[in-house]
């Protein structure tokens, strides 16, 4: 994982914007471990309760499915950040610098475009359950649950339009992304 | 619309994230058929609808503790004081091993990079050739496909709708049938060294016992996981969540072999690979309902019985069509992605969707050996430093067995369906 890391430091920049962006990371991750914490000790606790006390969270299960979305864009952002989503990997084997990175400026650029468009669609989707007042399950609103697809599609979003810029100076400026 | 899908194909291929090309195509399917596009996020938001997803992070966890910790070495070590006595013993070792660990880590190539790296040297010690010991830690690192609690098992269940302790049932003979193959093989490999060098230990009750002492504390986990969801007591989810539990006491407090602080290192390592898994999921859950929509599950299905007459035709381009996806995409992928379409089919053709679900992995398992971009591959190369060319010809004889153990999986559906019957 450690070079994955290094790449990762490496399309962030240095600077203030660099920094911003690491802090960024770092409340990202702090999020992913806390809910999944959660989710390990919620549902343990389900286990225990079911069987011992012969009762559980009647909000428990909901929650518990709720989360798993939110450890699964959360993971998927992170997967961004390390550049490790999953993908054909088929031609980088064949292609070499700088002719990956080009390559890899359209690819960048359509997986920003789309998640940029998943992300507005992800807010109009939360706006809706607001306006409406849906419940995801008992007193919890859904416009909470659901939050995190537009959050998670923005931050993919920001991620691969970085990662184009990246690309860019890499597979045309020269020695910038040395 | 041919055009968009040419033109999204031509995106995937030039390695463009997954999720975001399967997105694309529901965004422009949905926007073809005059469907608001917020639709697409609706069905995303499926995910949280699906109880038995929650299997999937937290035995993913439970794999990558297991990974970090010192598990791999404790359980090399009681095989070989069980069955290192016996011809090609360290090989059946190294089989059987890697097959228990790739059911628990789920076949990401943690196999091959925490056990290969024990056992590659220990097999070449033991006097084995180098491409016979290359190519079974390769082909190793996806032989537990089958096996509960596998990942790909787990999302096979929930894309197919099937119950996913009877698939966890159902892959008990095809797995064993290929670690049995893959066995012979070995144990004639093992005899053919006996001849050269290479002495053996004897059995000795006392190491036997000392390796069952020293990971008495793991020997129980198959048995409660296994144990727990074949006898119903537990749901797959439960189990799921008994092992991630059990898996942290155990290595954390009894062993101690990894430290609190690394554990957020852990957490988030392994939800990279889940978060990777469920955005895909996530975005085919949309682009499957607008094919629906689409009608392209019925004019496929149309298409290929008016072409494809017999039930046996169509296995035979099942498998064919099964081996050349599995050597373009990862197990995980091509089932999220493929399995809705051919589900429809299978049944036309009167084949039940858990045989399917075998037939799907088996041919998979291969794809991970497979040029050009089989994964085992690319770890093994990386790992073992030897050329991706050598390994392709090492995991040559081992992906023989396993096409052979694919066409009796494929054509002999008692094997998949006795048990669950």
């Amino acid at each position: 994982m450690n070079p994955s890391r290094a790449a990762a430091r490496a399309w962030e920049g240095q600077g203030f914007f660099g920094r911003t962006l690491r802090l960024l990371g770092s409340i990202e991750d702090a999020l992913l471990v806390i809910l999944l914490a959660t989710m390990i000790g919620l549902a343990a606790w389900q286990i225990v309760a079911r069987n011992l006390m012969d009762t559980a969270i009647i909000w428990g299960d909901p929650l518990l499915r709720v989360l798993v979305l939110w450890v699964g864009f959360l993971g998927a952002v992170a997967a961004a950040r390390d550049d490790r989503q999953i993908n054909v990997d088929v031609l980088s084997r064949f292609v070499d610098e700088p002719w990956r990175s080009r390559i890899r400026v359209l690819t960048d650029l359509f997986t920003a475009a789309v998640s940029a468009f998943l992300a507005w669609q992800a807010f109009r989707f939360v706006k809706d359950a607001w306006a409406y007042e849906e419940m995801a399950f008992s007193s919890v609103p859904m416009w909470l649950t659901a939050s995190v697809l537009p959050l998670a599609f923005g931050l993919l979003a920001m991620r691969y339009i970085l990662l184009t810029g990246f690309h860019l100076r890499r597979g045309f400026g020269g020695k910038a992304g040395e | 619309m041919i055009f968009t899908g040419l033109l999204l194909l031509a995106v995937a291929l030039l390695g463009a994230p997954l999720f975001a090309v399967i997105a694309a195509g529901a965004v422009f399917a949905f926007g073809r058929a005059d469907i608001d596009q917020i639709a697409v996020v609706m069905e995303i938001y499926r995910i949280a609808d699906t109880p038995v997803l929650l299997a999937i992070p937290l035995f993913t966890f439970a794999g990558f503790i297991l990974g970090e910790s010192r598990a791999p070495n404790r359980l090399v070590r009681l095989s070989d004081a069980l069955l290192g006595w016996m011809p090609g013993g360290l090989a059946v070792i190294a089989l059987v091993t890697c097959a228990l660990f790739t059911a628990f880590t789920g076949a990401s190539g943690v196999t091959i990079v925490a056990m290969g790296a024990l056992l590659y040297p220990a097999l070449r010690d033991a006097g084995y050739r180098e491409n016979f010991s290359l190519g079974l830690v390769t082909t190793s690192g996806s032989l537990g496909l089958l096996f509960a609690p596998s990942l790909p098992l787990i999302l096979y269940g929930i894309v197919a709708e099937v119950s996913v302790d009877r698939l966890f049932i159902a892959g008990i003979l095809p797995g064993s049938l290929m670690v049995l193959a893959l066995g012979l093989w070995s144990f004639r490999e093992g005899r053919f060294l006996q001849k050269s060098a290479a002495a053996r230990p004897a059995f000795s009750a006392r190491e036997a016992l000392a390796a069952v002492r020293a990971a008495i504390w793991e020997i129980p986990l198959p048995i409660i996981v296994l144990g727990g969801v074949y006898s119903g007591f537990f749901a797959v989810s439960e189990a799921a969540a008994v092992t991630v539990i059990y898996v942290l006491i155990v290595e954390m407090l009894i062993y101690r072999e990894i430290p609190f602080k690394r554990l957020p290192g852990v957490m988030r390592e392994s939800m990279v690979l889940v978060g990777g898994i469920l955005v895909i999921l996530g975005a085919s859950l949309a682009s499957t309902n607008a094919m629906i929509d689409a009608q392209v599950p019925t004019k496929l299905f149309d298409f290929v019985t008016a072409h494809v007459s017999s039930k046996l035709s169509f296995l035979i381009l099942l498998n064919v069509f099964l081996l050349g996806l599995g050597t373009m995409l990862d197990v995980f992928s091509a089932l999220i992605i493929v399995v809705p379409l051919l589900l429809p089919l299978a049944a036309g053709y009167g084949i039940e969707p858990i045989h399917l679900g075998m037939i799907f992995l088996a041919n998979m398992q291969i794809g991970y050996c497979t040029p050009p971009v089989g994964m085992n591959l690319f770890i093994a190369s990386y790992r073992f430093d030897k050329p991706i060319v050598t390994l392709y010809r090492a995991t040559l004889p081992w992906l023989l067995i396993l096409f052979a153990c694919v066409l009796v999986i494929t054509y002999w559906p008692w094997l998949s369906m006795v048990l669950v019957r």
